[in-house]
């Protein structure tokens, strides 16, 4: 028998992001229900719009405290009698703070959905912060702390957050906190804070899964729909501070680890967020182009021409106001200046433009992509929570979608124009080794610290 | 719930086995192949083989150039990689519907005649990119080398889990081509490998495209040797203290398991998140939440094929805490496991939970298909997504009782034990 010939493809059809069923539940917070056949686990989302900024300065990472232990007793149960209230009903929950807010997030098989949705809300509503509990949080994102400073790709984030802002913006130290402001928390710090602001005013409610629409607004109603605070105290609103870029950050800060046989990069600068003039479109297809698969420009370059890295990548991340762009990974430590030089070579080249090739394949690769990668429960409600925190619908998904398949070369190269230079560095790596190569460069100050 | 995704098999007259599961609900198709074989084939000088080989499958091939699997199927919508494992090495990609004959022809076209394409250069580059792998993930972070020496505490010299995945670097520097080509002609083949689809394929039209794909392909890898002999549980429990510059006070603790695919390791398994996989799991209750001498803990059951598995459980010392009280409090209820088997409510927690983790792994196309090639290859049983949970319901207290008693007690496990160096 032979080779059969190589076969031809058939164009998908378009695709949309699925549509909710939108509700407004009665104390007026927003429900978002996708109903998706076959996905037999239904993801829960609870989002609310709890700013960073209701952190007392003092006590930064308090948010982050009060997220993680408002499942550890309530008025109703012990921390202990609820962790078997959730887990012999097979109910995962975990839920986190970013930038944008405050997110719950609960798994649960749809026949069990009815009991997530209760739990859930009685650690919404009625959470009494065990002092007990919360020190023993309190230590454990202490040592989360030590490891986040201990390995290379976390360490560069840190610092290199800290490089960029100024030191009035919050977004320049960590979300979850830093030591001196997470020690000193306690039971009546989160107590203030989720009185003030884990409300359910602004707050979105998402559910996927193969689950029916109406019966799930009804067990939203008899749950998270009859959760009612008190009336705040202080009825101020959160001020959305804005993130100011430090107009000392375009330097590299090399952070000196002896003996490291690899080096961390991590470059970027300013980016756009998902409102951007011109559209979201044309950034993760630069993301995709510069650096997201093998054959990308970066790593055609450093991995496959030179074999120096494993594999680095570009991204766009959208913040609140403006977001940043981000080139990272990590290189053998004897080629750190070069590699440096390389990467950064390859960015700046890139604003002569993009070839008709690279731009189709981003087109398709995203357009492409998306039924897959948006095609179980729980990556529906993240992307749903996502934009919801950030004011928008998933409609947003189908249309940015629909804006990707118009690029042309000359957008993308117009889009990166307005992004590319003005570096914030961070390397991670052997300083005494490479420290000085890397100021031979000539790419910027170096100062090198512990 | 009683689970029922559809399973059509066939094995070609070439000796590949063909998995289709129709799954109409999103416009992809997932194509994976396991090929039997991983770092347990690997000889001694020769370690590290099986993963460098995976990233030349990346390099061309007869019909397809340098680069082009990736740069060709991603600008078709696939998302796409390879993973190398003591037992074997996978291949996936899920692509658009209209894309998945080219993802088989390209497959195929790798799977058959790498060879053609495999040079000094790319053999050069992707022993340098695995390097940096290996620095990475590996020597760049603390903890790095913890498996490595876990591995080699559990596992005697010699043994197939001795080693681990990425292998010795001074191994990778003396392969040569020639070893390329002895190890695709031995191992890489339609009858030492399974082929999966799942999603937007009829049983009759994804049945009919591996035969069109692969079917002229030769039976041409070696027959695959059976099992290695079980081993007992460790005699004697072994210790590694190591010094380094790390967080936080660390402790491994490793065990022997019975092989994956038996009645007793699925025991293990249960008994091993009854141990650190839960909230409310016995060590987080204890150490963690209760006692809080521990900062988290987390476990692993390792279902391996050659013979015996591996168990794992990881504990983080507080501060100011001696490591050895840790110890003992997780010797004491390894103890107390093989005694009180599972309370009821344990029982149903185990099951609920399994229950929830299972269907949301299942839940996507490419992990489906990632199970179901795993259990047919190493398994010969297809239809395990479907069962398992069935097996679950049908665990007793008794049984996780007794294969704790067995094999998780304080007398046969293996400690690596971190220390955070004097002044960090």
């Amino acid at each position: 028998m032979s080779t059969p010939a190589r076969p031809d493809v058939a164009p998908p059809e378009p695709w949309a992001f699925p549509a909710p069923a939108e509700h407004r539940l009665s104390n007026g917070m927003r429900a978002l229900v996708y109903r998706l056949p076959g996905q037999h686990v239904a993801s829960t989302r609870i989002a609310l719009p709890s700013l960073l900024s209701g952190e007392p300065r003092s006590r930064e990472g308090v948010a982050s405290i009060v997220s993680r232990t408002m499942d550890e007793g309530t008025r109703s149960h012990t921390g202990e009698e609820l962790a078997e209230l959730f887990e012999r009903n097979g109910i995962g929950l975990g839920a986190g703070v970013t930038e944008q807010g405050l997110v719950v997030e609960v798994e649960a098989t749809t026949a069990r959905l009815g009991r997530a949705l209760e739990l859930t809300t009685e650690c919404l509503g009625e959470p009494v912060f065990d002092g007990t509990e919360v020190r023993r949080h309190v230590r454990q994102r202490l040592s989360e702390i030590d490891h986040e400073r201990a390995g290379a790709a976390s360490r560069a984030a840190l610092e290199w957050a800290r490089t960029f802002y100024t030191d009035d913006s919050r977004g320049s130290r960590p979300t979850a906190g830093a030591r001196d402001t997470v020690e000193p928390i306690e039971s009546a710090d989160c107590a203030s804070y989720h009185r003030s602001w884990v409300r359910p005013e602004g707050g979105t409610v998402v559910v996927a899964g193969d689950v029916d629409d109406a019966a799930v607004v009804d067990e939203l109603e008899r749950t998270i729909g009859a959760w009612d605070a008190e009336p705040a105290s202080t009825a101020t609103d959160l001020a959305d501070a804005r993130d100011v870029r430090d107009p000392q950050s375009q330097r590299i800060v090399f952070v000196d680890r002896p003996g490291s046989v690899q080096t961390e990069m991590y470059v970027g600068t300013l980016g756009p967020n998902r409102r951007a003039e011109g559209g979201w479109a044309a950034y993760p297809a630069l993301s995709f182009v510069l650096g997201g698969s093998p054959g990308a420009r970066v790593d055609a370059l450093l991995r496959e021409e030179k074999g120096y890295t494993y594999g680095m990548r570009t991204v766009f991340r959208p913040r609140r106001h403006d977001g940043v762009f981000v080139a990272a990974g990590s290189v053998r430590g004897d080629v750190t200046a070069e590699s440096l030089e390389l990467l950064v070579g390859v960015l700046e080249s890139a604003a002569e433009g993009f070839t008709q090739e690279e731009t189709r394949s981003a087109i398709d690769y995203i357009g492409m992509t998306a039924p897959a990668r948006y095609a179980t429960a729980d990556a529906v409600a993240d992307e749903a929570v996502r934009l919801r925190l950030d004011g928008l619908g998933t409609g947003f998904v189908t249309d940015y979608l629909q804006q990707v398949r118009d690029l042309t070369p000359e957008r993308l190269q117009e889009a990166w124009a307005a992004v590319v230079g003005s570096w914030t560095t961070v390397l991670v790596g052997d300083a005494e080794q490479h420290a000085d190569a890397v100021r031979a460069l000539g790419l910027g100050e170096v100062t090198v610290i512990a | 719930m009683p689970l029922d995704y559809p399973i059509h098999q066939r094995t070609l007259d070439n000796g590949l086995r063909v998995v289709v599961s129709p799954d109409h609900s999103v416009p992809t198709v997932t194509v994976n192949l396991w090929v039997n074989v991983g770092s347990r084939h690997e000889r001694e000088g020769k370690t590290g083989f099986a993963h460098l080989f995976e990233h030349l499958m990346f390099q061309g091939s007869r019909n397809v150039a340098e680069g082009e699997h990736f740069s060709r199927l991603m600008a078709q919508g696939a998302r796409l990689n390879a993973t190398t494992w003591f037992d074997r090495t996978n291949y996936f990609e899920t692509v658009p519907t209209g894309a998945y004959e080219l993802a088989l022809w390209m497959e195929a076209d790798r799977h058959g005649y790498l060879l053609d394409a495999v040079n000094q250069g790319n053999l050069d580059n992707q022993r340098d990119v695995v390097k940096e792998e290996k620095r990475q993930r590996y020597d760049n972070r603390p903890y790095g080398h913890a498996l490595e020496e876990v591995y080699a505490a559990v596992f005697p010299a010699g043994h197939p889990y001795h080693h681990s995945t990425i292998g010795s670097m001074a191994d990778l520097d003396a392969a040569s081509l020639e070893d390329v080509h002895d190890f695709f002609r031995r191992y890489y083949g339609p009858n030492n490998t399974v082929l999966t689809l799942v999603g937007d394929v009829t049983a009759q039209d994804g049945l009919a495209a591996a035969e069109r794909y692969f079917g002229h392909l030769p039976a041409s890898a070696e027959s695959s040797r059976g099992p290695v002999e079980p081993l007992e549980p460790l005699a004697a429990p072994v210790r590694v203290e190591l010094t380094e510059d790390v967080p936080s006070n660390r402790l491994y603790l490793a065990f022997r398991l019975p092989v994956a695919g038996s009645p007793e390791f699925d025991a293990a398994e249960l008994a091993m998140d009854l141990l650190g996989g839960l909230a409310t799991s016995r060590l987080y209750r204890r150490i963690v939440r209760r006692e809080q001498i521990a900062t988290s803990v987390s476990r692993t059951a390792m279902g391996l094929v050659d013979g015996t598995s591996l168990g794992l459980l990881v504990a983080d010392v507080s501060d100011d805490v001696d490591p050895d009280a840790v110890e003992e409090a997780v010797c004491e209820e390894l103890v107390r496991l093989g005694e009180e088997g599972p309370t009821d409510v344990e029982m149903e927690t185990l099951l609920n939970d399994t229950e929830r983790w299972w269907l949301s792994a299942l839940a996507s196309h490419d992990e489906r298909a990632d199970t179901i090639s795993q259990y047919t290859l190493l398994h010969d049983d297809p239809q395990y997504v479907n069962t398992y949970l069935d097996k679950v319901g049908a665990m007793t207290p008794e049984r996780i009782r007794d294969v704790a008693a067995r094999w998780l007690t304080p007398q046969c496990r293996a400690v690596v034990a971190y220390r955070k160096e004097a002044g960090a």
